[in-house]
């Protein structure tokens, strides 16, 4: 079952197309990783789930109801925290909560408890005064509890951790990961870590169509392999040994990337002839290593390697 | 939804300091327009005209004068350049992104925009009103303006088309400016179909033109019958437009 189906969509801006035959699909209870670069067409598609844009072409469905632009009545699934929210300055956010909590018709006797709760949880409980005085942070905490106010289906947020400090980055995520099952998540954003912490599928938008989607264990097996990271004692010891791994035909020279004292090869797996390469370099140079690792292949990685020109 | 959305407009009104403004404002007109009446012919003798002018006694006539002088010449800008903003001000800052991806109808928006003008309207007329009618009585306990209410009445009955050209004008605009431009280009429109005479029983103007003929004579209000059809009917239509073209807006 799906929560969210993009189909075909085209949206173009002037003469700028955003996006160009995006085809997108979210499964019900996941948490969807929604990566690209800045202009990518990341807050375009949200708005357009959101029928806050107009389609040139295609068709968006959640829940498999159609989603319309102006009139949304899609929208009482949603939850949309965006990038920079907006709320009025002369509210306190408890009295903001109250005016959302009418508009998504929550009962009147839950409404008092369910703001509560939402304020403690992002950390707002104290706060008195109006919104006027708030920083970027505490506008995007108000902006979460917002969003999560009527237990969306489906919760769409739009760089969300952009405006954090780092422990408030922390909770947020957590607070992400622990709706995993209850309410879908689409989740843009370009802090990769954030991504791989969270996320059980990613999609890789570039120039307006999405070119990788899966789990992430399926991407990097598709899209990367692991790398073998030798750390020497100085930098001069690896720059003699990346110089003689250079020499040797069965590594792939432009691979080999060295940054100070440590060296960083592609690990071909077949038959360890990476492995083999390294240690007979080792040996014959009578290098001595501090430490060699397989590293896992990184969001990084295969985010680069999707957007690279072909 | 609609009550609840004028809730947060009455609010919002209160707290930016729009209503207490205008609040001020048109209590001062209250209290000034019997008093200028009373005082002009003073001001005029001492003035260097002393002698050459007879001026007759001021009567309660020159303040109601007055009243429908500062409501149709300076209120009635005052309030559209005020609320010149109410759409297009939410448009530009983003706030009703939030509400509006909860589910939250745009025809709500407009209509609870409407409302809240018309309820100014109406409350700042009638605080005006009321006023300038006791210090009126005070001053002048004369005869001459028998029907002060029923003079009054279509006065807030134009509130309908006030404000359904303030939602429509700052529905259609993007700054302020840009809004209070075309409000008062309608209100050119209404001067200039005003030039001629025959539609003067069908304008909505003369409904903060003519009170001063309703006031003396109480028939010549049904006369006008026209023109409060016309005055509530076109404000009616200015927000439904309003509501159609927001409905397909980019917030």
């Amino acid at each position: 079952m799906n929560m969210l189906e993009i189909k075909h969509l085209d949206k173009s801006f002037g003469s700028k197309q955003v996006l160009h035959d995006l085809n997108l699909v979210v499964p019900q209870g996941s948490i969807f990783g929604f990566v690209g670069e800045n202009g990518a067409g990341k807050t375009t598609t949200m708005r357009l789930v959101l029928g806050l844009e107009k389609s040139d072409r295609g068709q968006i469905e959640i829940n498999h109801e159609l989603v319309h632009f102006g009139q949304t009545p899609t929208n009482r699934f949603t939850g949309y925290l965006p990038d920079v929210p907006a709320f009025y300055n002369y509210l306190t956010p408890r009295e903001y909560l109250k005016l959302c909590a009418q508009i998504t018709k929550i009962p009147a006797r839950q409404q008092s408890s369910r703001i509560d709760e939402l304020l403690s949880l992002v950390g707002l409980a104290n706060v008195k005064q109006r919104i006027n005085g708030f920083s970027r942070g505490m506008k995007q905490r108000l902006g979460i509890a917002q969003a999560l106010l009527n237990r969306p289906q489906l919760l769409i947020c739009d760089e969300p951790t952009s405006a954090l400090d780092p422990q408030g980055r922390q909770e947020f995520l957590e607070l992400l990961a622990s709706l995993r099952g209850q309410t879908t998540i689409l989740f843009s954003t370009h802090i990769l870590p954030d991504v791989e912490r969270i996320c059980d599928q990613v999609g890789i938008l570039h120039d307006g169509q999405l070119r990788a989607v899966g789990s992430l264990a399926t991407l990097k097996q598709q899209y990367a392999q692991p790398l073998l990271q030798i750390t020497m004692a100085t930098a001069q010891e690896a720059a003699t040994l990346a110089q003689w791994l250079q020499q040797n035909p069965s590594l792939a020279k432009d691979a080999i990337t060295t940054d100070a004292s440590v060296i960083t090869i592609p690990d071909a797996q077949e038959n360890n002839q990476t492995w083999t390469a390294v240690l007979e370099a080792l040996t014959q140079q009578t290098l001595i290593p501090l430490k060699i690792e397989q590293v896992a292949p990184s969001l990084e990685q295969i985010f680069l390697k999707v957007v690279q020109p072909t | 939804m609609i009550l609840i959305l004028f809730k947060k407009e009455l609010r919002e009104t209160w707290r930016t300091w729009k209503l207490p403004i205008m609040l001020i404002v048109f209590v001062i007109f209250g209290i000034m327009n019997p008093l200028m009446a009373k005082l002009t012919p003073e001001i005029l003798k001492m003035s260097n005209l002393a002698g050459k002018l007879s001026l007759p006694a001021p009567t309660s006539l020159d303040s109601w004068t007055q009243f429908y002088k500062n409501i149709s010449q300076i209120g009635i800008y005052l309030f559209m350049m005020i609320f010149a903003g109410i759409v297009n001000h939410e448009v530009s800052q983003h706030t009703l992104v939030n509400l509006v991806t909860k589910g939250l109808s745009r025809n709500a928006v407009i209509w609870s925009k409407w409302l809240i003008l018309l309820g100014q309207w109406l409350s700042l007329n009638s605080l005006s009103f009321l006023v300038t009618w006791g210090y009126t009585a005070f001053y002048f306990p004369d005869n001459h303006s028998p029907h002060p209410v029923l003079a009054f009445l279509p006065l807030l009955i134009l509130g309908c088309f006030i404000a359904g050209v303030i939602v429509f004008a700052s529905t259609i605009t993007r700054s302020n400016y840009q809004s209070l431009l075309i409000e008062i280009f309608m209100m050119i429109v209404l001067y200039l179909i005003n030039l001629f005479k025959q539609t003067v029983h069908y304008n909505p103007l003369s409904l903060m033109s003519k009170n001063l003929d309703f006031l003396q004579r109480q028939n010549s209000v049904a006369d006008y019958w026209p023109a409060m059809l016309i005055t509530v009917g076109l404000g009616l239509l200015l927000t439904f437009l309003a509501s159609r073209i927001f409905a397909h807006q980019r917030l």
